[in-house]
């Protein structure tokens, strides 16, 4: 009311009863009307029943969310060999440490200190297996979009942290460049993640297409001009030519023969969700960058 | 030979993988070197003891085939063990053709790396021992007069005293002085291991 009182107007979304009981989302707009003095003396109002757009809109970001989670896991199971492996590794280290407690027991006499250090090994690399599976099923989770207070730089480790075998196998050299002093983003970590995977996993891809030159995957945030975060993955690869350019995130354009085309129309729509923007560019030198911003606590967040 | 004369050396990334490796080795009293890459490995001082390298064949940068192609190149012959993370076959095979001792898949037995290691150990031992005594045997060589050599050379390639001195122009009681002075020097028994000797120094000798 103090809205209608100092500009005259209200806008905003209602829900009211009808007489048969059943509810309607109305949109509402007020206005006030005065007389010449300026005394108010009546209010103007204009309703509209908005509630199948409302159910569509709801069904819309539902199927978008499903669709998202569809393609997530359809990413993970392309990254088995590599999950696989970066599971393995902490696995391995368990046997290693295990064999060798073992040994220093066996001593004559037994070297306890060691042995003592040897199990701290083993119940660190074990952590270290369940922290990657814990982050696989989080991913591969159907989830309702949630919002949290996110560092975006833990995000972007996080899912390096998995996609870092994946780079290594393909004898890509995965740098980052995270800058810190970073504000706080409001949004869903497991669909940021998406998208930050989406992009390092095209940029291997389109890597392995190229038989010479360095390859190269560099990925970095920092501030952008409002304030914001923006994250930036840049490759060596090939690059992008202008047709590309144009379709790359229509839904159901791929270059990849095994492609579903789906990747980076979902990753648009989450970052758009999260009241940022996502792009591509060609480097001058050579390959492209695909970057994203998120506004600082993701006020548009839906 | 004690086992403190010995070292290991191990390269891998990952950290957790590094450690528990210097663990295992170290739990049956060798001596370990870990590293966490190729260049950093290259960029170390060697010791001069006899060593083997546990090497794993995904690395950032320098990959651990790549390290051991220029290990071969520059000349160090250290034998390596590898391991992997994925049961990647023609990259065995290319590993093996070049002469690494093991090819092990993580996780492995403890007693398979620890006798491949026990091997390659072995295998650095008897490298060793053999450039020492061709070191030796070169240093004899050098003792030799020109004149020696000269005698040496046709001796081991079959000639008799008379031949010899009617080649270089003296006589056979001269030749059959620089001929004991030659076995002396060069401590060969007989002529068969005076052969073999100048065989391992490259010097021409018939083929049988």
């Amino acid at each position: 009311m103090l809205e209608l009182n100092s500009t005259g107007r209200w806008e905003g979304e209602l829900i009211q009863a009808q007489r048969d009981g059943t509810q309607v989302v109305v949109a509402s707009r007020w206005a006030l009307q005065l007389d010449e003095l300026g005394k108010p003396i009546a209010v103007l109002e204009t309703n509209n029943d908005i509630t199948e757009r409302k159910r569509s809109e709801e069904s819309l970001h539902k199927a978008q969310t499903e669709l998202a989670h569809v393609t997530r896991v359809a990413t993970l199971g392309e990254m088995t060999a590599s999950i696989a492996h970066e599971v393995n590794q902490p696995l391995g280290a368990v046997v290693n440490n295990a064999s060798a407690c073992l040994r220093w027991l066996a001593g004559q006499p037994p070297n306890l200190e060691e042995a003592r250090k040897s199990a701290a090994l083993i119940i660190a690399d074990s952590h270290r297996a369940s922290e990657i599976i814990g982050r696989i099923r989080a991913l591969a989770k159907k989830a309702p979009p949630r919002k949290e207070w996110l560092d975006i730089n833990e995000t972007i480790l996080e899912v390096i942290a998995l996609a870092r075998s994946e780079a290594q196998g393909n004898r890509i050299a995965l740098q980052t460049q995270l800058s810190d002093d970073l504000p706080l983003i409001l949004g869903d970590r497991i669909q940021l993640q998406q998208v930050i995977l989406n992009l390092i996993i095209n940029a291997i891809e389109a890597m392995n297409g190229v038989a010479e030159g360095p390859r190269e995957l560099k990925v970095g945030s920092g501030k952008d001009d409002s304030q914001g975060v923006r994250i930036a993955v840049r490759d060596s690869g090939p690059g992008l030519d202008l047709e590309s350019l144009d379709h790359l995130f229509t839904a159901f354009y791929t270059t990849k023969p095994q492609g579903m085309g789906m990747g980076l129309a979902i990753s648009r729509s989450i970052i758009e969700t999260h009241g940022g923007r996502l792009w591509a560019t060609a480097n001058e030198h050579r390959g492209a960058t695909f970057q994203f911003t998120l506004p600082a606590g993701g006020e548009r967040m839906s | 030979m004690t086992k403190a004369d010995a070292i290991v050396f191990v390269v891998d990334d990952d950290e957790g993988m590094r450690q528990s490796l210097k663990n295992l080795i170290g739990s049956v009293g060798l001596r370990v070197e870990a590293f966490a890459s190729a260049q950093e490995f290259l960029r170390s001082k060697l010791t001069d003891v006899p060593g083997c390298l546990v090497l794993d064949v995904r690395l950032p940068g320098l990959s651990g085939l790549d390290l051991q192609k220029r290990m071969a190149e520059a000349g160090i012959e250290i034998p390596i063990i590898f391991i992997t993370g994925h049961g990647d076959i023609p990259m065995t095979v290319q590993a093996m053709k070049a002469g690494a001792v093991e090819f092990l898949a993580k996780p492995f037995r403890d007693q398979d790396l620890l006798d491949a290691i026990q091997q390659a150990l072995a295998r650095a031992r008897t490298a060793r021992e053999q450039r020492a005594q061709s070191e030796a045997l070169r240093r004899r060589y050098r003792a030799l007069t020109p004149r020696e050599r000269d005698v040496m050379a046709r001796v081991v390639a079959g000639l008799l005293n008379k031949q010899i001195a009617g080649e270089l122009g003296t006589s056979e009681a001269a030749v059959k002085v620089h001929r004991q002075h030659v076995m002396a020097k060069m401590g060969a028994g007989s002529l068969a291991a005076l052969v073999r000797m100048a065989d391992r120094l490259g010097i021409p000798t018939p083929q049988l």
